[in-house]
């Protein structure tokens, strides 16, 4: 089957035609008799997990001999898991240990996107690097999980547009708006809505977890295309900075956003139920189309009991099920949300350059 | 039929591949203002190269060089910044500049009668001695990349700097390989001559001289050394002939010398052109006439590299936007058809001049794709370090 598969070459010109099987009613996969496990299996066959944060890159980075493809046991991410678990997408996180900046952020993002690239290359079965919502629904068709570049930092950029638009070309989709002198405590300055603006025009989305409340709130309003949370909670079930509270949540809903839950006991608590809990909530607050999962696997935090690595979904799944959740909204929350914002992303981007050249701007020309 | 309009009509159907402008660099010095150079138009009180007089020039094919300055810790995203500079003007001017990664895109863009743009990155401080950094600037388009700027960096010798690892170390080696591996040309100009015999050592494709003439015509350190020009047509590489007057012209590489010399003499830094340097060098100047390269000043060259290493080997590099100065008759980039006229003068054939300025430096990147179609068959990605190979940090 593989091997068929090899020869087919359907990626390019599918990235411009809207998903249309997306849309379509469909009859309930789920047997009703079957225990809720099984239930969420089929649920997910139909409607695999697109993971919006996975730790894998910089794991790998000083592991030798290791091969996901059959299995690897130093790493929560495998191929066989990832089947497991039928996780369709995941954005492959390109952050840095803390004290990497300026020149040095810049070259270590390029060896991060460059071992991406290699590390995808060497399991063509069972991984598709790809940049756009139409290439991850065509890796899906293809029996391969889609890997997206990012988020990385904004200090990647070393405050220039020309790197954003060199990472953007290289492949990077998600950017995370915090630790740099434009998108601070107080929010972003003028070169930082250039730079967002910039993304718009690319097609890169904006990551807010971990960004200032006036930093997020101003993302919200320069940002034509819809922005991430690729590891925030429910500040309202539990206190941690980068969850968000409800107000918050709300705006987000509002601004048709994603915040992406984290399965890590300090943001949700230790167990399934707890990560349900904060769904719940987040669903509730924010809406059905604004709730996705961010595994965090291999970022160096600890996981929720029975939610240890990439094959524990169905878990999760069951657990909602349970709750009374509809399949369609499992279906927005694993696939069909981040679907709809990189589709927003491309959107946005193909109108911004429409009316907007690359921007020249400097950070001392607007910042001073 | 005069030699200049026979010049013309040779580089109509053979046009010139020119192995390094700095264009670029001209334009981040004025924050990449691209209204402000609009390339479309003679741009000729700013620059020596637009578009009008590329086409007047007969050039059909330019490596644009991603130049940054090797003194400070930038380098790598002021090249990523470069290159998105070379992309606009792409993405400017589609109809006369075509993108080009492969030999076979320029044959293309000369059918189409548009002016093939590759990127050549100058000097390996580019990569900050990283080679997931080197694929990074090769996956964005970049075709060579010259080992060494004008300073050394810690893995290869330059040509303008003390002698430090004695041309290349372990790591340079294994860059030069990797670079065979994804099918980036090596470029030898700038680098020492222990350096240029090291990487001749070392590589499996042919390597280019982007801009560099002969030493044995000119005796300064940028030019190419006869021993190295005689390794050519067993490498399979091409020495582009540089125009720059203080390298091609011995009273002028003697003249800036003296110039330099009265700098440094005053207390300034011989690179320095702050206003008092440049009152300074004026100075000079007016005491001492600065002697004025010309066409035949750089048809010596070319007849020399033809003798030593075989009309097969040789290409042009002319450096523009990159230089002060230029040889009369070679003012910008308007100026080849003087110099294939003068070769023609000389009794160079119409074919043998086909090869200098269109074939042999196509013919070199098709070399160096088929090597890496092989290299990348057998050999894994490398990503040894700079500490595993040279025992001692970057």
């Amino acid at each position: 089957m593989a091997d068929l598969q090899d020869e087919l070459h359907t990626t390019g010109g599918l990235d411009a035609v809207p998903d249309l099987f997306e849309d379509e009613p469909r009859a309930p996969v789920g047997d009703p008799d079957g225990t809720q496990l099984e239930r969420a299996r089929a649920v997910l066959a139909a409607h695999p997990v697109a993971d919006g944060y996975s730790g894998l890159p910089w794991a790998l980075r000083h592991l030798h001999w290791y091969d996901l493809e059959l299995g690897e046991s130093s790493v929560d991410t495998d191929v066989p898991r990832l089947r497991a678990g039928h996780v369709g997408a995941l954005f492959w996180s390109l952050h840095l240990p803390e004290g990497i900046v300026r020149d040095r952020a810049v070259g270590a993002t390029l060896e991060q996107l460059d071992l991406v690239k290699s590390v995808v290359g060497a399991h063509p079965d069972g991984l598709r690097l790809v940049c756009t919502a139409g290439q991850a629904t065509d890796a899906r068709h293809c029996g391969r999980i889609a890997v997206l570049l990012g988020p990385a930092q904004a200090a990647a950029l070393d405050d220039s547009l020309g790197v954003l638009r060199a990472l953007h070309s290289l492949g990077l989709r998600v950017l995370t708006l915090t630790g740099v002198s434009w998108a601070g405590q107080t929010g972003l300055t003028r070169f930082g809505e250039e730079v967002v603006r910039e993304m718009n025009r690319l097609g890169v989305l904006a990551d807010l977890s971990g960004a200032s409340t006036d930093t997020v709130a101003r993302v919200l309003a320069v940002s034509r295309a819809p922005v991430l949370f690729t590891r925030s909670a429910a500040r309202a079930l539990r206190p941690h900075p980068a969850n968000l509270p409800d107000d918050l949540l709300a705006g987000l809903g509002a601004a048709k956003g994603l915040c992406m839950v984290p399965l890590t006991p300090e943001q949700t608590g230790p167990s399934v139920r707890a990560v349900a809990d904060h769904l719940d909530h987040v669903r509730e607050v924010a809406g059905p189309e604004c709730v996705g999962l961010s595994g965090t696997f291999d970022a160096g935090t600890a996981h929720p009991q029975d939610l240890a690595d990439a094959s524990r979904y169905p878990h999760l799944i069951a657990e909602l099920l349970h709750r009374g959740w509809t399949e369609s909204q499992i279906a927005l929350l694993t696939w069909g949300n981040v679907q709809r914002v990189l589709r927003g992303a491309d959107f946005t981007a193909r109108a911004a350059q429409q009316r907007r050249q690359p921007s020249t701007a400097r950070i001392a020309d607007l910042d001073g | 039929m005069t030699s200049l309009e026979e010049a013309r009509s040779l580089l109509r159907e053979f046009p010139v591949v020119d192995g390094h402008n700095d264009l670029p660099w001209a334009l981040r010095k004025i924050g990449y203002d691209l209204d402000a150079r609009d390339i479309s138009r003679h741009q000729n009180a700013h620059l020596h190269t637009d578009i009008p007089r590329l086409r007047e020039g007969g050039v059909g094919a330019q490596y644009w060089s991603v130049y940054v300055r090797s003194d400070l810790p930038d380098a790598v995203p002021a090249t990523l910044e470069q290159i998105d500079c070379v992309r606009q003007l792409l993405a400017r001017h589609p109809a006369d500049l075509a993108p080009a990664l492969t030999a076979a895109d320029m044959e293309q863009a000369r059918r189409d009668g548009r002016i093939a743009s590759l990127m050549g990155a100058e000097g390996g401080h580019s990569i900050n001695c990283s080679l997931g950094t080197l694929r990074g600037l090769y996956e964005l388009g970049v075709r060579y990349m010259t080992l060494t700027h004008n300073d050394n960096n810690p893995w290869a010798d330059s040509a303008t700097d003390e002698p430090n690892v004695g041309g290349l170390s372990a790591f340079g080696r294994e860059v030069v390989r990797e670079m065979n591996r994804l099918g980036m040309l090596v470029d030898l100009s700038h680098v020492a001559a222990t350096t240029m015999r090291d990487a001749l050592d070392t590589t499996s494709a042919p390597v280019i001289f982007s801009h560099s003439s002969a030493r044995a015509v000119c005796d300064h350190p940028r030019n190419i050394p006869d021993d190295v020009l005689e390794r050519l047509p067993g490498n399979g590489g091409v020495a582009m002939v540089t125009f720059v007057p203080k390298f091609v012209l011995q009273a002028a590489v003697d003249w800036t010398l003296a110039a330099d010399e009265n700098l440094r003499a005053h207390g300034f830094h011989h690179l320095d052109t702050s206003p008092e340097a440049m009152k300074l060098h004026r100075a000079f100047e007016e005491r001492t006439p600065r002697p004025v390269a010309t066409v035949s000043t750089v048809a010596d060259h070319l007849d020399h590299m033809r003798e030593v290493a075989g009309v097969d080997h040789l290409g042009i590099g002319g450096d523009y936007d990159g230089t002060a100065f230029t040889p009369d008759g070679l003012g910008d980039v308007s100026g080849y058809p003087n110099l294939i006229a003068e070769l023609l003068d000389r009794g160079w054939s119409k074919t043998d001049l086909a090869k200098v300025t269109w074939q042999n430096s196509v013919r070199v990147l098709g070399a160096a794709e088929d090597v890496a179609r092989e290299l990348r068959a057998t050999r894994p990605v490398s990503n040894a370090t700079i500490e595993s190979l040279d025992g001692r940090e970057g």
